[in-house]
């Protein structure tokens, strides 16, 4: 681990500098040929920038109710379907220019977490690492100080099937950690836990994104509470009305909160603060039903 | 210090081979069926073969040969010479279900596994259709491609077993969830790595089911295929000989020995799963 870039968790001493894009999705548009010969179009002009913040990791997360497209703009930033038009683009790091995002280069970590189950826990950290081209060695020493770092050591040993689910997102983010990325998508990582797994994995997710300023998690969720506490960006994703006030096929992005100017981004005490109940009721009551 | 242990022993692992793990989790595995469950499982399956028996004993069926009739069979059998003898003939099925079925599950296997390669889909297709053609029915085919005897017998029950192995094998990689594909791929595996690492690799335990499941019907073939090929004996042949001489009692003799090879090969195939896939005892657990 490259303990050199590594960030505290916490607010800031003055407001972070917001830095070039590290990721670049460009009025993208997904439609999908239907049984009876219609098109159904789940995105349209879907575009969103995420910028290097400094001193920062990157946490930003689309947010918005069930069939907004979360997972049409997952796939289509992990690169796994190609947009009818529109594009994303992507850096390799710090300072360099963005190129057409390629498979492998996003790191998903799906809602069940799959892992390879025919393979011991170390073995899912490793393999899929020492494929990818990291040192056999390098990808062990790296593999132990994870398990270490993240209370897996006594799992290290077991089967994907014996762990807890807690433990088996653990593995799944790592997995993805371990190939020396920096963009990784949670799908949906809060969905059915109760309120002290969210915190959990909330402060997991903000360890893991702290170690390194580069890493850029994007989550994909509708979980509002769970969204405004982890993100320092927040998207909304939803359907525009056209003047008669019905919805217009395909979704974008209906409305950018960006938590640093709020002053909400690295707060610990974020769900304390007037601002948060407010902007929190807003999206509830007044954007969600709209979306 | 327990960290350390820990640490140890997975770096023990991540330098093991696949089979040096599966002599690890061997031990699992006897600790967890050599426990009161098996005990347990033993005296139902006693408890179920004295009621068959009892049946058995008791039957009001006068075809079906009763339990010391078929035990004199056995005996006469036993001390039969040559191609009559019971070894024998055991002998000769035997090897012709473990030649058989060892060819059918290497060709069932290439076949359904190039399945996911577009070019090779009909070839797929086309050897599951083929499952509702009887096998008997290319006998002459067989007969102008092999030599009569044993290559034709081998061709033969290889062929028919396929049929039915592909169809099953087709099936099992069919049911990969597309969630494994997006996985490997985004962990930046190329196409074999993909194909070894999900198709292939996970999937060898439940091919050994499939295998298991389908050297059953295997068993149903050779009898068939044997009837047609008399020339060397085995278990189909001396059941097709003792059935036109309305010998029942012989007949349920080598019925009888069919029903205990098959439970016998069955434990082998679980033995050999859980031996070279541990992980597939937990999968079956959970």
């Amino acid at each position: 681990m490259d303990d050199q870039s590594g960030c505290l968790p916490g607010p800031l001493a003055e407001q972070p500098l917001m830095l070039e894009a590290l990721l670049c999705v460009e009025n993208v548009s997904k439609e999908f040929p239907m049984n009876d010969g219609e098109t159904f179009v789940a995105l349209r002009d879907f575009s969103l920038t995420i910028r290097d913040i400094e001193h920062k990791p990157q946490i930003v997360s689309l947010l918005g109710p069930s069939g907004a497209g979360k997972t049409t703009a997952l796939r289509i930033i992990a690169a796994l379907d190609r947009p009818t038009s529109g594009q994303v683009q992507i850096t390799d790091g710090a300072s360099q220019k963005l190129r057409p995002v390629r498979v492998g280069d996003v790191g998903v970590v799906f809602q069940r977490y799959p892992l390879f189950e025919d393979l011991k826990v170390i073995d899912n950290l490793i393999k899929p690492a020492v494929s990818s081209g990291i040192p056999a060695k390098e990808a062990k020493e790296k593999a132990l100080c994870f398990l270490d770092e993240f209370d897996l050591v006594r799992q290290g040993l077991s089967w994907p099937l014996q762990l807890s689910g807690g433990q088996r997102q653990r593995v799944a983010i790592l997995q993805q950690l371990m190939q020396n990325r920096h963009f990784i998508i949670l799908d949906e990582p809060f969905s059915g836990l109760d309120p002290v797994n969210i915190i959990s994995v909330i402060n997991l997710i903000n360890r893991i994104a702290h170690q390194h300023t580069l890493n850029t998690f994007i989550i994909i969720t509708h979980d509002v509470t769970s969204a405004l506490v982890i993100s320092d960006h927040v998207y909304l994703l939803g359907r525009k009305r056209d003047e008669k006030g019905e919805p217009i096929p395909g979704s974008s992005v209906m409305k950018e909160y960006d938590l640093i100017a709020e002053g909400l981004a690295y707060r610990p005490d974020i769900e304390d603060l007037p601002r948060f109940a407010e902007l929190r009721k807003e999206i509830r009551l007044t954007e969600f039903p709209r979306l | 210090m327990k960290y350390e242990i820990w640490r140890m022993a997975m770096e023990n692992v991540a330098n093991k081979s696949t089979l040096s793990n599966a002599r690890d989790s061997f031990g699992e595995m006897v600790r967890v069926y050599g426990s009161l469950g098996a005990f347990a499982r033993s005296n139902l399956t006693i408890v179920w073969i004295g009621l068959l028996l009892l049946v058995w004993f008791f039957n009001p069926i006068k075809a079906l040969p009763f339990p010391g009739e078929v035990l004199h069979a056995f005996r006469r059998m036993w001390s039969a010479d040559g191609s009559q003898g019971l070894l024998y003939n055991v002998y000769v099925t035997l090897k012709l279900n473990i030649v058989g079925l060892g060819y059918a599950a290497i060709i069932s296997l290439a076949i359904a596994y190039l399945s996911v390669i577009p070019l090779f889909q009909p070839v797929n297709k086309m050897v599951q259709w083929l499952r509702y053609i009887p096998i008997v029915g290319f006998n002459l085919v067989f007969l102008t491609l092999f030599t009569i005897g044993w290559p034709m017998k081998v061709a033969m029950l290889t062929t028919g077993m396929s049929f039915f192995l592909v169809t099953s094998m087709t099936g099992v990689i069919a049911s990969i969830p597309r969630m494994k594909y997006e996985l490997a791929k985004v962990l930046g595996y190329n196409d074999w790595q993909v194909f070894y690492s999900v198709i292939v690799r996970p999937t060898l335990p439940t091919m050994i089911d499939m295998i298991a499941q389908n050297a059953a019907i295997g068993w149903v073939m050779i009898t068939a295929i044997e009837t047609y090929n008399r020339t060397e004996g085995g278990i189909g042949s001396q059941i097709y000989g003792y059935s036109s001489t309305n010998n029942l009692a012989e007949v349920y003799a080598y019925l009888l020995i069919i029903g205990v090879i098959a439970v016998l090969e069955d434990w082998l195939f679980i033995l050999i799963k859980r031996l070279m896939f541990p992980y597939s005892l937990i999968a079956e657990r959970a």
